[in-house]
């Protein structure tokens, strides 16, 4: 297979999946392609959907085709009233502690916390975004809660790394508190991402 | 005329403890604690003039703060020789708060990504978000027990919802049950129990034959016989000229 061949092969395969297709799955589908030549592929599509409206995202730990976010507002009108409700604060909360702590126990979340978190676990169970990992060896057995892909895939990361780092956390919160002035906007560098992505090399 | 009075939403007493001291621009390893107990309170109170319900892990707060203000006042032993560190009251609360501080960030930077990612729309997520609650977005990966027991319980529960099953009583009368064990008994003059009785499959009509067969005792147009206990009963017609 040539080089033109396979670069279409791989956006037709990625263009007709409804999830992120993993890098594994490719590797598996091209045998004889290195990881990194598949990895310059798709940075090679990613520079041809310039002119267009969507892009390949890495997310998941696969691809997966995405519409530009400055085509959201008429794109929502395609799905309007079938987008899910935004997490509340309290299911965020929740979240950060299982990301980082996981397997963990509710006991273990409540306890960071403060408050009950009993139905926040149940909402974040039902949409997917967390699973019971297993019961924990200690007195009572408590169940372990542990993220998913689907978490992964709802907040745009390839894998659980790309959080930030707890003493990248803590460093921040270090310097809020020296110097009393405001929350560096962290929100630019996640929208610049997707730029930066589509123009590298 | 009323009034409406907006209140900031807190998470927990956590969430609050921290909204208070980063409004009186406090240092969070030396709390002024009479301050803090005392604003504290007052949005407790404020929250019960509201009528709002106050989740029991408010109070447990307001007994912490209390209880830590009052270690506070208590006179500080003296330093003993080896100079060992005596442990601030305040230490627990502070490491505590700092904890939550720190996933409160994290979870202030996810909702950072889930509104920049709420931005893109991937291919074929017409049915995977299809909001109407029927559809649910289906996990592939890993099978776990859980997922297992999920399933069982499902099935369980749409076993219970089945539509019941139309069972008829069949109706029967005593006067039809006499006239049939004496019709069985026009045929042969001797039947077994077990003859008369097999083709029935009802309970009912069962116990109806049963007490007609007792009836025919009593009118004494039939006699049952057993060679001993627990030995076919047979039943015999009583003829009439006898």
């Amino acid at each position: 297979m040539d080089k033109k061949q396979l670069k279409k092969a791989v956006e037709a395969i990625i263009f007709a999946s409804d999830e992120p297709v993993s890098i594994n799955r490719l590797e598996k589908l091209f045998p004889e392609v290195k990881k990194a030549e598949i990895e310059n592929i798709i940075v090679g599509l990613n520079r041809e959907y310039q002119a267009h409206a969507f892009t390949i995202l890495k997310v998941a730990g696969g691809y997966q085709m995405v519409t530009k976010p400055e085509y959201h507002d008429w794109v929502k009108q395609l799905y309007a009233g079938r987008t899910r409700p935004r997490l509340s604060t309290a299911a965020l909360e929740t979240l950060s502690i299982i990301a980082y702590k996981q397997p963990v126990s509710r006991i273990e979340i409540e306890a960071i916390r403060g408050v009950n978190s009993d139905g926040v676990l149940g909402t974040l169970l039902e949409r997917g975004l967390i699973v019971i990992k297993g019961r924990a060896e200690t007195v009572g057995r408590p169940l372990l809660y542990g993220t998913t892909d689907e978490f992964l895939k709802y907040f745009g990361l390839n894998d659980l790394a790309e959080l930030p780092k707890p003493s990248e956390i803590e460093a921040m919160l270090k310097k809020q508190e020296t110097a009393e002035t405001v929350v560096p906007e962290v929100s630019t560098s996640e929208a610049s991402q997707l730029n930066k992505k589509n123009g590298e090399e | 005329m009323s009034y409406h009075v907006k209140l900031q939403h807190f998470e927990g007493p956590l969430d609050l403890l921290l909204f208070l001291i980063k409004k009186n621009e406090i240092n969070i390893y030396d709390i002024p604690i009479a301050l803090i107990t005392k604003q504290y309170l007052e949005y407790i109170k404020l929250m019960q003039s509201l009528d709002l319900e106050i989740a029991s892990e408010f109070i447990l707060m307001a007994a912490t703060l209390i209880r830590i203000k009052a270690q506070m006042l208590l006179p500080k032993p003296a330093l003993s020789e080896i100079n060992e560190e005596i442990e601030d009251p305040r230490q627990e609360l502070v490491a505590q708060l700092l904890e939550y501080k720190k996933y409160k960030e994290i979870a202030g930077s996810l909702a950072r990504r889930e509104n920049f990612q709420r931005l893109l729309f991937p291919r074929g997520m017409t049915d995977s978000f299809a909001d109407d609650g029927s559809v649910t977005v289906p996990r592939m990966g890993e099978v776990t027990l859980f997922d297992l027991l999920a399933a069982f319980h499902q099935a369980m529960q749409r076993l219970k919802t089945t539509q019941p099953q139309r069972i008829e009583i069949p109706t029967v009368s005593l006067e039809e049950q006499v006239d049939f064990i004496l019709r069985r008994l026009q045929e042969k003059d001797q039947l077994t129990f077990c003859e008369l009785v097999q083709d029935i499959t009802e309970r009912v009509v069962l116990v109806t034959t049963f007490i007609a067969l007792l009836e025919l005792m009593r009118r004494q147009e039939v006699v049952i016989k057993q060679k001993q206990v627990f030995d076919q009963i047979w039943i015999f017609r009583v003829h009439l000229q006898n």
